[in-house]
Parts: C-alpha cells; structure tokens; sequence
C-alpha cells in the first residue's frame, strides 16, 4: 500500500510540474503583455519599461527559474495588472468561488438525483423523455446565453433578483442555477443509469420478489448502491466548479476565481493566469489521488493490480 | 551702476517679456454648500486596478483618469472648457527662452488626512513618476526647485515645446499630486492599498476586480461634492450593466454598444450619451514606398479615400454617434488641422482606379486589424472597398499580436491603425508618419524636415503653421485614409441631474466629480 502511495504521489508531482511548464509557454505564447498595458501608439521606451519592470526582458528560461523557484517558496508573484501578490487576490476571490460551487452544487444534486431517480424507475415514460430534455438542454444550451436569459426574466421583466454583483442571498441565485444546471444534467445522466444498472441486479429483484414495498426496494436497496459514483462524480464537479465558472462569473460579476483568470486573460497577466491555473490544477490533482488512495483502501485488487 | 530706475525698467521689461501665462483661478475659496448626501453608482466596463490609485504609475490610457479625477487632483489639468486649467497651481509663468516654468500653488489645500499640500509635496510627486512617457519628460528636465512652499519652479535642459503637453494634460500624471509624508510613511503597496489625495473624494474601501467605494471631501478646494458615496463597480459583460441600469441597480453603466445601445436608447427613462476621447482609426498603406504596387500610386489611395462611406459606418456602428474622421490625429488634438471631407464617392473612386491602371480593380491583400475594432470598422470598410475593385480579406488578429506585427513592420497590404494614445499632433505625427516612428512603414522627406523643423520652434504660432502644414502634406498624399473617431457610446438613469460625462472635452468619463448631482426626489 505504501508503495503503492508513494507512486501516486510521483505521478500527482510529475503531473503538476508539466502543468507549471505547460501553463508558463502557453501563457507566453500568447502576447506581449505591455502591449496591453499601454495605449496603442505607446512608444517603445515605454513598453521597455515595461518589459524591465516585470521582467519579461530576461530569457524565457531565467523567467521560468525565478517562476519555478517562486513557486516552490510558495510565492506564486505578483499580478501584472493589479500590482499584487497573486495568492493574495486568489485568496480574496476563493470564498465567493467557494460559495456558488457550494449553492450550484446543492442545486444540481437537488434536481439531478431525484430526477434521474424518477428517469430510471419510470424509464421511457413521459417522466423521463422530460427528464432526458432537462438533461439535454442542461449540457447543451450555453451558460452564458441562459444567464443573460435569467438576467432579462428575472431582473429586467420581473424585477425579482439583482442582475449581478455579491453580497446577499439573492445575488447567488441566478448564478448558482446558471451554473448548477450544467452539472445537474450530467449528474441527473448519471443517475439515472446507475440506478437502471442497479434495478436491474440480482439482489434488487429478490427484493422485490420478496415483496418488499417498491419504496423500500428503490429508496434503501437501489438508491444507496446507485448514488456512490454519483457522488464520487460530484466531488470532483465540485472542485471543477471552484475553478471553471469563468463565464458564469463573468456574466454576473461574481467576484469568484474564474472571474479573476477571465481577467487574468483579457490583461496578458501571466502570474494570474499561471497561478490560476496551477492553483485549479493543484486542487483536481489533489482530489484525484486521495480519489486513487480511497479506492485501494476499499478495493485491495486496485493496488495490487498497479 | 545700476541706477532704480533702470532696476524698474528691467524688472517692467521682464514681466513683459516673459511669455506669461497668468491663468485665472478655476474658482475662489471653498463655497459653502449642503452636506453632501445620497449614492451615485458607476457600472464600469473596465477592470479598476489599484495602480490607479497611484498617479505615480499611470500607464499612458485613459482608464485610469476615471479614477485619478475623483481621488487626486493636479496642478493643472483638463477641466469644462478649458484643456489645461489651473487648480492646485493657480497660475504658472513661462520664461521667454521657454526653460523654466514657475507654478505659483493654490495655498491651504488640504489632503484627505488633513495634511496641507506644499511645494514639496508637488516636487516628491513628479521625482517618483514611473509612468507613461516618464523618461522622457524627465529626461528633458534639468531641476525641480521649491522657491517656497507654495512656489516651484522647473528648469529644462532645452527649451521644450511640448513641456506642458505632456505634463499637464493625461499624457502623464506627473502633475498629480500625493502627500509626500504620508507615502514616505505607508511605502508605494501602502499607498495603493490606502491612497490619500486632494481630489474631491476620499478613498473607503476597494475589492480588486469588484467595486471601489469613495466618500465625499467635504474640505475639496474647488467645490465641496453633492454627492456623498460614489461607487464603481465592474461589471464585465455589456447585458449586464444595460440590465443593471434599468433596474436602477447603477446609475452610469459605460460602453453600451451595438444592437443593446439602440435598446438603450428606446428605454423611456434612460438615455444614451456619447463621449469622445482622443481615438481615432485610420487605414495605413504599407506599400505605398513600394514602386510595384498598386499602393504606390496617390491615385489609388485617394480612391480608397473616396469609396468609404463614414457616415453610413457612423450609422450603422455607433447610431450616428461618433465623430467622423479626415485625419489620423484626433480633432481635440493640439495643432490638428482641419482636411477637407472626403466625400463618399464610389464613381469617382473607380475612375482613379482607372486612371491608375487597374480598371478592373486588383487583389489588396490583408486587411490586418484588431479584433474589437478592427472587425466592427474593419469588415464595412473591406466591403466598401471591395465596390470599387480593390478586394481585400480581412484579417482580424488578437490584439497584441496585432500590434507586435504592427510595431515590427511586418504587415503587408492595408492596415487597419488605431490609437488612443494622449499627446498633441507631433507625439501622434512621430509615431506613425515621420522616420523612425514605431508604426512608421515609411516617409517623405518633406514630412521628416518639417518635423525636425517644429521640435525646435518655441512660438506656438509658427510652430501650428509648421505642423499644419505636415498634415496637409499627408493629406496631399493620400498618405492615409481616415475612418472615423469611436465614442464611447454610455447609458445613463434617471436619478442622476449631472452625470459628468462630456463635461470634460475629450474625456471619456464622468467628471469633475464634484459637479455631480442627484435629482431632487
């Protein structure tokens, strides 16, 4: 098992390394971040200026040394655009991200297991062609076109719910059904056919022929089977959520992290990008091996099979 | 020996020769008003940085004076009327030789903490300006001398015409003045996290990306606000602040463009109000110092000239809203000067063609711009030109690819140029006309001596008759052809009696901030 860990721990490093490497030439493959900075006719005093400022007059490989070693300090730099340090602005914005992951989420479970639940149970009846739409629409329509739907209905027509901004229960509404949607397609999906697979096994069809209540048989024998790669999927949407939300944000003002990388993009501010990025990408890496760790603990054949 | 009344005739002939410039003060002592009450809040399209709180790091756009205008103040800047008027100087005198410029400075200023602003405080302000255009205006500046506390005096290496230009209007914040003790005190992170000015409003908190708040500075030298709170808040997306002015959520939402500004504009209640800054968009022809192409030719570059309809462009990008434009350098500009129209003619244009000898048109080849206005301006003006036979493809690029390959030469066919960059006529001539430009893809030698001729000539009036006549000479030779100047297009409610924008000529936002006033209910 040990060894096993230790492993895993190796790839979650390497992985994170080649991240830090992706993410610093792709950035820079990008642009010229002073061109962004100044007005265009900016003379080109000024753009060195800049350039010596920031350090991005130095080779690519003296940048990525200081980026790197900054990194395993812990400094991750300070933003172009904002003048400071970046795990500073990232720390600001993590609770608001924090918070519509939580709300989004709670929506999507909400929605998406009882409607799969209902999909599977009534399965190619009208409930769940209903459900398939929901599911189809929920993947397919984009995020930013249903919030500035959400924002007209609710906010301009109605007047119900402030268009954007934080601050109050009622600003995290449209955004967290905005976002939530999505996930409560892919998580009523997968509900639906991990409840399908589980009616049909064997011990649910004793259950039955035992002449338990249908009730019983679905919400205790097939639910709690049903819901364990539901949730496992959840854990990892969740942290997908954190970092990903950069046009629901965006289109609401949410002072979250994907609105700070929509930012980070728009200025060419390598730090914030980079640190978004590794930060986002940390959290997936870190959630996939206790992930990994958790199946050897429950399952002995997974660490002995690797 | 020098007798009194020769003393009195020099010091007589002094004052008189000395080319004085005694500007009236913008206003008297403080007047006494109602307390400042009630919110006026900004939808902004732009994230607010805290480098802005920060005169001394002003980066040459003008975002960040939407900020500087209501926190800091300067010895002289663009107010209602007049382009560079007196405010924490209340005057200034210029020595006859044009090398020394002496700012006599409005006395009992006070800053946000009380602290009276001085003569130091103005000479601590332009030593740690790191800026826009820093090294050069530094670099022109012999001495900075505090004769008193409220006297200053600059000593310049050579007379410099554009001292002024580049220091009392947004082409630097070099004037803009911050409480040298305090900065000492907090360091520059210090100061950005809690900036102190003179400006009419004080800082009370900022969430970096998210909203600034300010409070009235009921002690402000000008006028005391009628405004209390002021709140900027960035809002991203262009639906969004329209949705977040009609529910009256903000009071000013910026940058309403398009099919949502004609919405806005139908909204009973709300109107929509055009500003215009020193932008402005202009085609390049690269190749016209290329004897074989078709560009070389004046002919067909006064065609393309001919077949660009603007005011149709005017109508149907910015609801008729935006200036149109005759020249690259933008119509608030110092020594602009007038062209003559070009009118909207497709016929005329083909005849030049075929004069030219391309009756049948020709391949122009890329139409490289931007991606914003590049494409927005850029496609009606490839379909114009393509009326007339010259096809060009357009080729909207990122934009700071756009301008590495622009600044590098590289481009090739016709160019799809813009800039927002502060100055007067020669900073914009010597960047994109004259050799040695950073977007110069070549030049005349008529241009290039005129320009060496106007940067050592101190009259002004001579110096105008100079620069205008390069800009005659560049219309002469259909060396460009200029498209339209944007506005940027704002909504703005009904709360709101004074919204700000447009007081200030070529200032894109709201301001004086002090002149703000909320509707009486």
């Amino acid at each position: 098992m040990k060894r096993y860990i230790v492993k895993r721990v190796g790839y979650a490093l390497v992985s994170l390394v080649l991240l830090s490497i992706t993410i610093f030439l792709f950035v820079r493959l990008t642009g010229d971040p002073a061109v962004l900075l100044v007005e265009p006719g900016a003379s080109q005093a000024d753009l060195d200026a800049i350039h010596q400022q920031f350090g991005l007059d130095r080779p690519l490989w003296v940048q990525y040394g200081r980026f790197a070693s900054s990194l395993l300090r812990g400094d991750l730099g300070h933003s172009f655009y904002y003048r400071t340090p970046v795990l500073e602005l990232y720390l600001s914005r993590l609770p608001s991200s924090l918070l519509l992951a939580a709300a989004a989420m709670t929506f999507s479970l909400v929605i998406g297991i009882p409607t799969g639940i209902i999909a599977a149970v009534r399965v190619n009846r009208w409930w769940d062609s209903a459900g398939k739409i929901f599911a189809l629409l929920g993947l397919s329509l984009p995020s930013f076109w249903v919030g500035l739907l959400l924002i007209l209905f609710f906010s301009v027509y109605l007047g119900w719910l402030p268009s954007s901004g934080s601050g109050t229960a009622a600003h995290l509404v449209m955004p967290a059904f905005a976002l939530g949607w999505y996930f409560a397609a892919a998580h009523m999906r997968l509900t639906r056919s991990s409840m399908l697979d589980v009616l049909g096994s064997e011990y649910v069809k004793l259950a039955r022929l035992k002449g338990l209540p249908e009730a019983l048989v679905i919400g205790k024998h097939a639910f709690k089977n049903a819901l364990i790669p539901v949730l496992t999927l959840a854990g990892i949407n969740l942290v997908i959520m954190v970092n990903v939300a950069v046009v629901v944000e965006t289109v609401f003002a949410w002072p979250g992290v994907g609105r700070l990388l929509y930012e980070g993009i728009a200025f060419r501010d390598f730090p914030v990008v980079q640190a978004t990025v590794i930060l986002g990408g940390a959290m997936i890496v870190i959630v996939n091996l206790l992930v990994d760790i958790l199946y050897a603990l429950i399952d002995p054949r997974i660490r002995l099979d690797r | 020996m020098i007798g009194p009344r020769r003393i009195r005739l020099t010091a007589l002939a002094a004052a008189s020769l000395a080319v004085l410039l005694i500007a009236t003060p913008a206003a008297g002592p403080i007047p006494t008003a109602a307390a400042a009450e009630g919110q006026a809040t900004w939808a902004v399209h732009i994230t607010l940085a805290p480098t802005w709180f920060d005169p001394a790091e002003t980066p040459g756009i003008i975002t960040p004076f939407m900020v500087l205008y209501a926190m800091h103040d300067a010895l002289v800047k663009p107010m209602p009327g007049r382009p560079m008027t007196p405010s924490l100087a209340e005057s200034w005198t210029v020595s006859r030789d044009g090398l020394v410029y002496e700012f006599a400075l409005r006395r009992n200023v006070r800053f946000h903490n009380g602290e009276v602003m001085t003569a130091e405080d103005v000479k601590f302000s332009f030593e740690r300006y790191r800026g826009a255009s820093a090294t050069l205006l530094k670099s022109k500046v012999a001495a900075v001398d505090v004769l008193d506390p409220s006297r200053i005096r600059f000593t310049l290496k050579q007379a410099w015409p554009d001292f002024l230009a580049f220091y009392a209007t947004p082409a630097t914040g070099a004037a803009w003045v911050v409480p040298k003790k305090y900065v000492e005190q907090v360091g520059d992170e210090g100061f950005k996290k809690a900036p102190i000015g003179a400006g009419p409003y004080k800082f009370v908190s900022f969430r970096p990306g998210v909203e600034l708040t300010l409070e009235a500075h009921e002690q402000y030298w000008r006028k005391p606000p009628s405004v209390k709170t002021l709140v900027l808040r960035v809002i991203p997306d262009e639906s969004t602040r329209l949705a977040a002015l009609k529910r009256g959520e903000v009071d000013v939402a910026y940058s309403i463009t398009g099919p949502l500004a004609e919405e806005l504009r139908r909204t009973p209640g709300l109107a929509l109000v055009p500003t215009h800054f020193m932008f402005t968009t202009w085609l390049v022809f690269p190749d016209q110092w290329d004897a074989k192409s078709p560009w070389h030719d004046r002919r067909v570059r006064l065609a393309a000239n001919l077949a660009i309809d603007r005011p149709g462009i005017n109508q149907a990008v910015y609801l008729g809203l935006s200036r149109l434009s005759y020249s690259f350098i933008p119509q608030g500009m110092e020594f602009f000067w007038t062209p003559p129209p070009y009118p909207f003619d497709p016929r005329h244009a083909k005849q030049l063609l075929a004069e030219a000898g391309y009756p049948n048109g020709f391949d122009g080849g890329d139409l490289s711009g931007d991606t914003i206005y590049g494409v927005a301006i850029g496609e009606p003006v490839v379909n114009y030109l393509q009326q007339i036979g010259i096809r060009l493809h357009l080729r909207p690029m990122e934009r700071a690819a756009f301008f590495k390959e622009y600044g590098e030469k590289k481009l090739r066919g016709v160019i799809f140029s813009g800039s927002g960059a502060p100055g007067n006529a020669p900073t914009r001539l010597e960047q994109y006309a004259v050799s040695g430009g950073r977007y110069t893809y070549g030049a005349y030698p008529d241009v290039d001596g005129l320009y060496a001729e106007q940067a050592s000539e101190m009259n002004p009036r001579a110096r105008q008759q100079i620069l205008h006549r390069m800009q005659q000479l560049i219309h002469d030779k259909a060396m460009f052809a200029p498209v339209i100047e944007p506005a940027l297009l704002n909504g703005v409610g009904s709360r709101l009696e004074v919204h700000g924008l447009g007081l200030i000529a070529n200032h894109a936002y709201s301001a004086p901030y002090e002149d703000l006033r909320l509707r009486r209910p």
